[in-house]
Order: C-alpha cells, then sequence, then structure tokens
C-alpha cells in the first residue's frame, strides 16, 4: 500500500517539478510547485513523520500563493501569452542537471543505508525533533522570533514612507496620512 | 474511546457534511427570510435547497481567454478541503481517519481555499473575479496566524495534536470555558475560511459576486456548496476542540456531537447575519496588532495552566 | 433529457432574477424589488447567476447595447421580461416562470448580429464575459476564443490588461453610441502577434508605492446592482486602486423628471400634495439609499429591512407603525460601530471643497465622510418618522426634496456627479463603491445635456 502511494507521488513531484519550467504562464508554473510539494508533503506522511508532511502542506500552500502574488506583480508576460524563451543557455543546463541527478540517483543506490536496530519508536517525529533540536530548544525557539522580527523589521525599513511621511515633521499629525487607514488607526 | 472506523467510512464524510450543511442552509434561509419580513412556513426551509437542481440543469459558461484548467481547479478545491478537513473529527466515538496529528491536518485542509480561490479568481480572465480572489489572500493573511494560535492552545490544553485525545481532555471542563479569546479567534477564524458573513469580502455585493461572479453551472454548485461545507467542517471540529467532544449525560455519543454540531452551525449561520462586512485593509491591522498578540497570550495562559496544574484544571 | 428536463422544473421553483434597472424605471425597479422579496427569489448580481433578466424600465438607445449584452451573458435555461410600468411586474414575473419551467433548454444564446457559430459549439458565452455592465473588460467577439486558446490567453496582470487603449468599437446591435456596449471591444481590430486573443497588452504605469504595474480600463455600470441606474464610471485600476474615475450616463432620456421628486413636482404644478405624502416619499428615498449602501457595504439583513420598509412607505393607506420601525432601524444602523469603523476616515468631501464645487446649501450637507452621509440619512429618517400621516398641505421651504434642492439650474445630482471622479481618485474598489453608494446620485434627476459630459 505505502509503495503504491510512493510511485504514484514521486513521480508527480518530478513531473509537476519539471512542469514549472515549461509552463510559459506564471500562475500555473507556481501551481505546478505547488503540487510538487504537496507531493513531496505525501512522501514524508508516507515515511511516517506525519507532523512534517502536513506542516510541509500547510505552509508550501500559503507560501505559494503568496509567491503567485508576487510572481504575477513583478514579471513581465505572466500569462504567458507572448512567446518568452523561458530556458537560457539550454545545452549546457541540461549537461549539468542531467549529470548531477545521475550522480545523486547514483550516490542513492550505491549507499549503503543503515538498517533499522530494533522498532520503529511510537512517535518518529517527536524524536527525530528531540535528536536534532533537543539540547538547544530555547535556541529554536529565540530564533524563530528573531527570524520574524527580522523579516518584518527588513520590510519596514524597505518602504520609502517613514514616520515623517505619515506623521508629518514634528511627528505630531494624528491619524497619520496613509493612502489606506488602517482598522487600529495607528 | 475514539476509534477509527474502517476504511469504507470515508465515502461517510461527505454525506454526514452535506447533511449538516443542508440543515445550515435551511437555517439561512429561514433567517433570510425573518430579515425581509416574509411569512415564514415549512417551504422556506425547503427553498434555498431548490439551488440543487438549478444549477445542475444550468449551462457552464466560458469566458475568453480563460485559464479552464486553473479556473476549474479552483473551485474544485473549495468543497474538496471542506471535505478533507473533516476526515479527522471525531462523531461520537468514530473517526473516519485518527491521524496523531489530526490538528494540523485540518489546519492545513482549510488553507487549501486560499489556493482555491486565488485559482479561482485568476481564472476566468476578468476583474471583479480576480479582485475576488486577491481580496481572498489578503483575508487570509490576516485571520490564519490568529486561528493557528487558538488550535495550538487547544492542542497545548490536552498536550496533543490528536483531536481526539483533546475531546477526551476536556472531561472535567470543556475548553471553551477556560479558554474563551482561543474559541472566539476559532469561531471568527471558521467565518472567515469559509468567507461567509462578516468575512464574506471575497465574494462580496460590492463585487457582484467576486468570484463568483461568473461562474454558473455545477461550478457554482461546488464553489457554493463549498463553502457551507467548509462552515460545517469548522463547526464539527469546534466540538472535540472546544466543547467536549461526544461526552454527556444520558445520550449516546453520537448523539451529543451530532447535538453540539448543530448546536454550533446554527450559531454561526446567526452570527452571519448580525455584522456588515469587515473589509480585509481594516481588518489586517486590526487581526496581527491585537488578535495575534491576545491568541499568543492565549496560549501561553494555557501552557502555564498545564504546567503548574499538570493536566487541566 | 428527461433528468434535465426535470431539474430545470425544480429549479423553476425559485429563479434568480437579474433587475435591469434604466433611468427613467425606478418605480418599475422598486415593484420588482418587492415582488421580488415576497416570493422570495433571489436577486441575481450579475447574469452568471442569473435565469430570468428583468429589464425595468424603457431602455433608451444610449443604453440597450448594455442590456443586449447582460442577455447575451445569462446562461440557460433563461427568461427576459421587459416591463414598462410597476402594475406589470408581477404578471412578467410569473410568465417568466412558467417560460423557464417549460421551455426546452436552448444553448443558443439570442445574439444579434455578427458573430460565429463557434458559441454554438461551445454551449457557452463567447459574446461577452458576461456583463460588460458589469465592470468586465472587453472581449473578443468570438467565442472561438474560450475554446482552448488558454496559452496565449490574455491574462491580468496585478494591475490587469489594457484592453480599452486606443478606443474602442460599439456593438452593432444598431446604434452607433459610443456608450453602447460600456467598452466591449468587438470589432476585429486587432489581429496580429502583439495582441493575443484580440485584446492589446496592458500598458503600465506607476502606482501610489512607485512600483510599475499594468493598467486596467474597467467601465463601472451602467447595470451593476445597487448601482445608480444609467451610470457609467470610467477606471482607470491599478490592481484593485484606482488612479483616474470619468462619470458618465448611459441611456438617460428627455427630462420625464426623478420618481423621487414627484410630489415636489406636483406641489410646483399647483396640485395639491400633503405632508405626509412627501415625507413617505423622501423616507422612501432616503431607505432606498440607505438599503444599496447597507448591500454594498455587505450587511444583507439591514438592507432587507431597510427595503421592506421602503415598499411600506410606499404604499398607501396610513400605518402606524411604520414610523416606529423606521425609527427603530435608523437606530440601529447609525450606531453601528462595525459599520462606522468599516466606513470612516473615506471618501471626505470637505465643506470647502463641496462649496467650491457649486453644491447646494442642502448638497454641503453631504459633506463629511461616508460615515456622515449615512448617519445623515438615518438622522432624517428619525427625524420624521412621526408624520408620515400628517395631511397638511406641502410646504416646499420647509421639507426639501431627497437629494436637495436644485442648484440654479443644476440638480442636486448633477453635483453629486461632479464631485464623483475626485473623490474615487486613490481609492480602492471597495472604497469606491461605499463611496458612490453614499453619494447615491439619482441620474433621472440629470439632463441628458448636462450629464453626458465628463464630469471630471
Amino acid at each position: 500500500m505505502t509503495t503504491a502511494v510512493f510511485w504514484v507521488l514521486a513521480p508527480l513531484a518530478a513531473a509537476s517539478g519539471f512542469m514549472v519550467f515549461r509552463f510559459g504562464s506564471m500562475a500555473r508554473a507556481t501551481i505546478a510547485l505547488l503540487v510538487s510539494f504537496l507531493a513531496s508533503g505525501g512522501l514524508l506522511i508516507v515515511l511516517g513523520l506525519a507532523y512534517l508532511g502536513t506542516v510541509v502542506i500547510l505552509m508550501m500552500v500559503m507560501e505559494m500563493v503568496i509567491m503567485a502574488v508576487f510572481m504575477i506583480a513583478y514579471m513581465m508576460n505572466p500569462a504567458g501569452l507572448m512567446p518568452m524563451a523561458m530556458f537560457h543557455n539550454k545545452r549546457a543546463s541540461l549537461a549539468i542537471s542531467l549529470t548531477v541527478f545521475a550522480l545523486l540517483a547514483a550516490g542513492i543506490f550505491v549507499t549503503r543505508w543503515p538498517r533499522r536496530a530494533g522498532t520503529a519508536p511510537r512517535d518518529p517525529t517527536f524524536r527525530l525533533g528531540e535528536a536534532l533540536m533537543g539540547p538547544q530548544m530555547l535556541t529554536m525557539v529565540t530564533l524563530g522570533v528573531t527570524l520574524l522580527a527580522t523579516m518584518v523589521g527588513a520590510v519596514v525599513l524597505a518602504t520609502h514612507r517613514g514616520r515623517y511621511d505619515r506623521f508629518g515633521d514634528d511627528l505630531k499629525r494624528r491619524p497619520p496620512t496613509d493612502p489606506a487607514r488602517g482598522g487600529v488607526g495607528r | 474511546m475514539v476509534t477509527s472506523a474502517p476504511l469504507w467510512s470515508v465515502l461517510v464524510v461527505p454525506a454526514l457534511l452535506a447533511g449538516f450543511a443542508t440543515v445550515a442552509v435551511a437555517a439561512d434561509g429561514l433567517l433570510a427570510a425573518r430579515a425581509a419580513h416574509r411569512r415564514v412556513s415549512p417551504a422556506v426551509l425547503a427553498a434555498p435547497l431548490a439551488e440543487v437542481p438549478r444549477l445542475l440543469a444550468a449551462q457552464r459558461r466560458v469566458t475568453p481567454a480563460a485559464d479552464t484548467l486553473l479556473w476549474r481547479l479552483g473551485l474544485a478545491a473549495v468543497p474538496v478541503a471542506g471535505v478533507l478537513a473533516a476526515v479527522v473529527i471525531p462523531f461520537g466515538q468514530l473517526t473516519a481517519s485518527r491521524m496523531s496529528v489530526g490538528v494540523v491536518w485540518f489546519n492545513a485542509m482549510e488553507v487549501l481555499t486560499w489556493a482555491g480561490l486565488w485559482m479561482a479568481g485568476w481564472g476566468p480572465n476578468a476583474v471583479l473575479p480576480l479582485i475576488g480572489g486577491y481580496r481572498f489572500v489578503a483575508q487570509g493573511l490576516a485571520y490564519e496566524l490568529p486561528l493557528m494560535f487558538a488550535l495550538i492552545s487547544a492542542a497545548a490544553g490536552a498536550q496533543s495534536l490528536d483531536v481526539a485525545d483533546i475531546a477526551g481532555a476536556q472531561g472535567h471542563l470543556w475548553f471553551a470555558v477556560w479558554m474563551p479569546a482561543a474559541f472566539a479567534v476559532y469561531l471568527a477564524g471558521v467565518h472567515a475560511f469559509s468567507f461567509l458573513g462578516p468575512f464574506g469580502y471575497p465574494a462580496g455585493r460590492d463585487l457582484a459576486g467576486g468570484v463568483a461572479a461568473e461562474v454558473s453551472g455545477p461550478d457554482r454548485l461546488m464553489l457554493e456548496a463549498g463553502r457551507w461545507l467548509l462552515l460545517t467542517a469548522g463547526a464539527g471540529m469546534a466540538v472535540p476542540l472546544f466543547l467536549g467532544g461526544g461526552a454527556g449525560p444520558l445520550m449516546p455519543a453520537w448523539a451529543w456531537s451530532a447535538v453540539k454540531t448543530l448546536a454550533v452551525v446554527l450559531a454561526l449561520v446567526w452570527g452571519r447575519r448580525r455584522l456588515p462586512v469587515i473589509r480585509a485593509d481594516r481588518y489586517a491591522e486590526l487581526a496581527w496588532v491585537v488578535l495575534i498578540p491576545v491568541a499568543i497570550a492565549q496560549a501561553l495562559a494555557v501552557a502555564l495552566v498545564v504546567l503548574t496544574t499538570g493536566g487541566t484544571p | 433529457m428527461g433528468l434535465t428536463r426535470l431539474l430545470v422544473r425544480a429549479g423553476a421553483a425559485r429563479p434568480h432574477v437579474l433587475v435591469a434597472a434604466v433611468p427613467g424605471g425606478t418605480a418599475v425597479r422598486l415593484a420588482a424589488e418587492e415582488q421580488l422579496r415576497r416570493r422570495g427569489w433571489p436577486a441575481a448580481l450579475t447574469p452568471a447567476d442569473a435565469d430570468v433578466l428583468l429589464v425595468a424600465g424603457v431602455p433608451a438607445p444610449g443604453i440597450a447595447g448594455a442590456v443586449e449584452a447582460a442577455w447575451a451573458a445569462v446562461p440557460a435555461p433563461r427568461a427576459r421580461a421587459q416591463v414598462t410600468s410597476a402594475g406589470e411586474v408581477s404578471a412578467a414575473l410569473d410568465a417568466a416562470r412558467a417560460e423557464l419551467a417549460a421551455g426546452a433548454p436552448q444553448h443558443l444564446p439570442a445574439m444579434s448580429g455578427g458573430h460565429d457559430a463557434h458559441e454554438v459549439i461551445r454551449g457557452g458565452h463567447g459574446g461577452g464575459m458576461g456583463g460588460m455592465d458589469m465592470g468586465m473588460p472587453a472581449a473578443h467577439g468570438s467565442g472561438a476564443v474560450g475554446d482552448g486558446d488558454t496559452g496565449h490567453g490574455v491574462h491580468e496582470m496585478a494591475g490587469g490588461h489594457d484592453a480599452m487603449s486606443g478606443g474602442h468599437e460599439g456593438h452593432g446591435t444598431g446604434d452607433t453610441s459610443g456608450h453602447d456596449m460600456a467598452g466591449m471591444d468587438m470589432g476585429h481590430m486587432d489581429m496580429d502577434m502583439g495582441t493575443p486573443a484580440g485584446l492589446p497588452m496592458a500598458r503600465r504605469g506607476e502606482d501610489r508605492d512607485g512600483l510599475t504595474l499594468d493598467r486596467l480600463h474597467v467601465p463601472l455600470g451602467p447595470l451593476l446592482p445597487d448601482w445608480p441606474a444609467g451610470l457609467v464610471i470610467r477606471l482607470t485600476m491599478q490592481g484593485d486602486v484606482i488612479q483616474h474615475a470619468e462619470a458618465e450616463t448611459a441611456g438617460v432620456a428627455a427630462d420625464t423628471g426623478s420618481f423621487w421628486t414627484e410630489p415636489w413636482r406636483h406641489a410646483a404644478a399647483g396640485e395639491p400634495v400633503t405632508t405626509g405624502a412627501a415625507v413617505r416619499r423622501r423616507s422612501a428615498a432616503h431607505l432606498d439609499s440607505l438599503a444599496r449602501f447597507l448591500s454594498v457595504a455587505g450587511w444583507d439583513s439591514a438592507a432587507a429591512a431597510a427595503r421592506a420598509l421602503r415598499d411600506d412607505a410606499l404604499g398607501s393607506g396610513p400605518s402606524p407603525r411604520l414610523g416606529p420601525a423606521v425609527r427603530r432601524l435608523a437606530r440601529r444602523v447609525g450606531r453601528s460601530r462595525v459599520l462606522a469603523w468599516s466606513t470612516h476616515g473615506m471618501g471626505t468631501l470637505l465643506p470647502g471643497e463641496a462649496a467650491a464645487t457649486g453644491m447646494s446649501a442642502a448638497a454641503l450637507s453631504a459633506g463629511g465622510d461616508v460615515t456622515a452621509r449615512y448617519r445623515r440619512w438615518c438622522r432624517e429618517l428619525s427625524d420624521v418618522a412621526a408624520v408620515f400621516d400628517d395631511a397638511s398641505p406641502l410646504d416646499p421651504a420647509v421639507l426639501a426634496p431627497p437629494r436637495g434642492r436644485p442648484d440654479g439650474t443644476r440638480a442636486p445630482s448633477a453635483v453629486l456627479l461632479a464631485a464623483l471622479p475626485r473623490l474615487l481618485e486613490g481609492a480602492e474598489f471597495a472604497a469606491a463603491r461605499l463611496i458612490v453608494a453614499s453619494l447615491d446620485p439619482d441620474l433621472d434627476e440629470v439632463s441628458p445635456a448636462a450629464g453626458a459630459g465628463h464630469g471630471h
């Protein structure tokens, strides 16, 4: 049963990943990438890592939708309606990618993977998390919040409208002048 | 003790969901008739169900230069998301799929509406659906994080991501009682991901139907049915998460599940009409600046309670 | 076939009706909305959702094209009804329902003039992307475009595509007015490679954040739901932010006068008019504007209540419960904090600017933002709720018409139209709809000569 599911999901992931570069439409390319990620999440679930797989699905749907918004905003010709070359340097890149794929596949088949000693743990995700992050849990939590703060700070720094544009030269104007008012009136 | 039902029960889930959704639609029709000062009779309850044959027999539309693949895929994703989200909900003592990460699965499936509605907006190559699709993305960014923290609060209260465990951990006190902020945020989130009521912004009347503006026929039925299925799935999930699951005196567990689900569904349908549509440009700031800190504080409170009492109060 | 017939008959029990309100047809539109409310039939928002197209009023040549485009976009099974007077509405709706229940499912949209058979094969609606008049960008005339041309489809980017650049031809339903199809590109103008699917590529422009995004030219109206009948606003949008707006009128016939100012016209002509009748008509006007505004704001239950009260106010005979009910509704809407939170700060018309555009004293009270305007309606409803049955003669100096008194020769609605485009610039689409709904100009008051030009 798991083998059957694997043989459905794995080619789907590879094929839709390939289609990302064949589609001329940015929307379709993004959705193809989403399908590839969903199939990868499914593969993780098949591997027994239920939490990781489900979280991959959850995160990737949200991220791909946001990526679609930006791709369509910033790319020229996002619907692929004008003939456009999606690849460049075709021969060299094909050669490189095929070589790398062959090397990786060879590596996978040639490596001696360790055999399982004992039985599978009841909650493989928990064990995996503990093994990877156990002693550093506090660091991980802090890092997560720091990353979020960094992203928010980067966006704030990047906008060209600053405090003085919003609140006036003496920073006293209330409510601030914004093109569209927010709901809390900051 | 909640057990996983045999595999064919996966077919029962859509049927059960459709049953509750029908009740929701009928109740909504009743409230609409009352609001329009019309006399209510049993026919009023059945009237909204005339949509089904009407849409099944209607002609499908195409729009010029549409991306039909994405359009149909997006519309289909809405009911599929609702049904998939519901497979982890325990009904009484049975659940179609007892996943150890049921809460995360529910969250992942309702997030599929993000992709679905964006595609449904992009597909028809028309202005109003496109604006509707993007409105849903904006609304999604606002409602999703508070909803996730509310789900985390419930999971932290039971120290498990398994929905059946969460239902079982409410023997002494329902989570809705000592996690009221999480419960309120969750119910708002249900309205938001089924884009009904105050969060009907993507399909709003000012957009002449928004994502539904160019759809007719069976596709429209999928979209409309999908909204109600999502609402019902969200209401069904509220029962094990916050209202104690199938626990209760006298009646069997499935009866209590049904009663509680019905109560939440009717409360959501009633609440749908109380407020005007909340626009995402006003709501986003409120959600990020007010609701997320509240939801985080709620999760913190729950965690402290669990740590100090070693369980639930 | 039998199953389809059965489904059609079952579905015809509750058809969705698209009420296409044309200028001059206010009374018919009100009667139609009342009938739909009594029968429990939902009013469709777009042709895609409609089974019956009810044309309320006699469409003037300027708007006939838009009506035809809307009809072309309604999917089968469908029925059409043209109603010229309020009393005919009920019979027309019954006839339409019978036609729906009995008719064979048609898959041939009845297009007039110049379309290929591709539509027949496709069974779809190549004749337009449904509701040209609903504000969709132009579509190529032939339905063949829908056939699997997706690889070459024109897609709207975040800013949309510019389908109107370089002008467009009117649809050939027999008249050549440029506002016919509200911007439908029915020609075979662009068949070269630079314009896939016959539609030109979008042009780009700077947006409010300094990004260069595409521009979309979209006409809003004239048949949009909850929209002043006959108003067409041509927008240039980037995403859903409006960069530029121009207001026009479509299909406004010769001076028939507005339905809402009838008592004042009769009084001016010397006929006996009671204050009660005038107050009823005025309150009904405010309730109608409020109902449309609440629909646009998404508060369906309050909008339905407002419509029900409007129908009661327009009815004849004394109704002692009407006054208190109106006051209750006005209080409920006026005090709603969520609605105020949603709308405040939008569409602000400062009194100084209002005076500069030549607004009369009465129309000046339309100053403030959207919240102030709908609260003004609520206040005016509450103020006169006690005198619905007053039998004293009307004194026009005391009781003004709903939208204000004419400013010299300019109707108050013409002044509101003049103020609209500036208020819309920089607003997002939802805000724009709310601003238009809060001003709610009545195009029947506006004479064709004054309104046909650009408002800006």
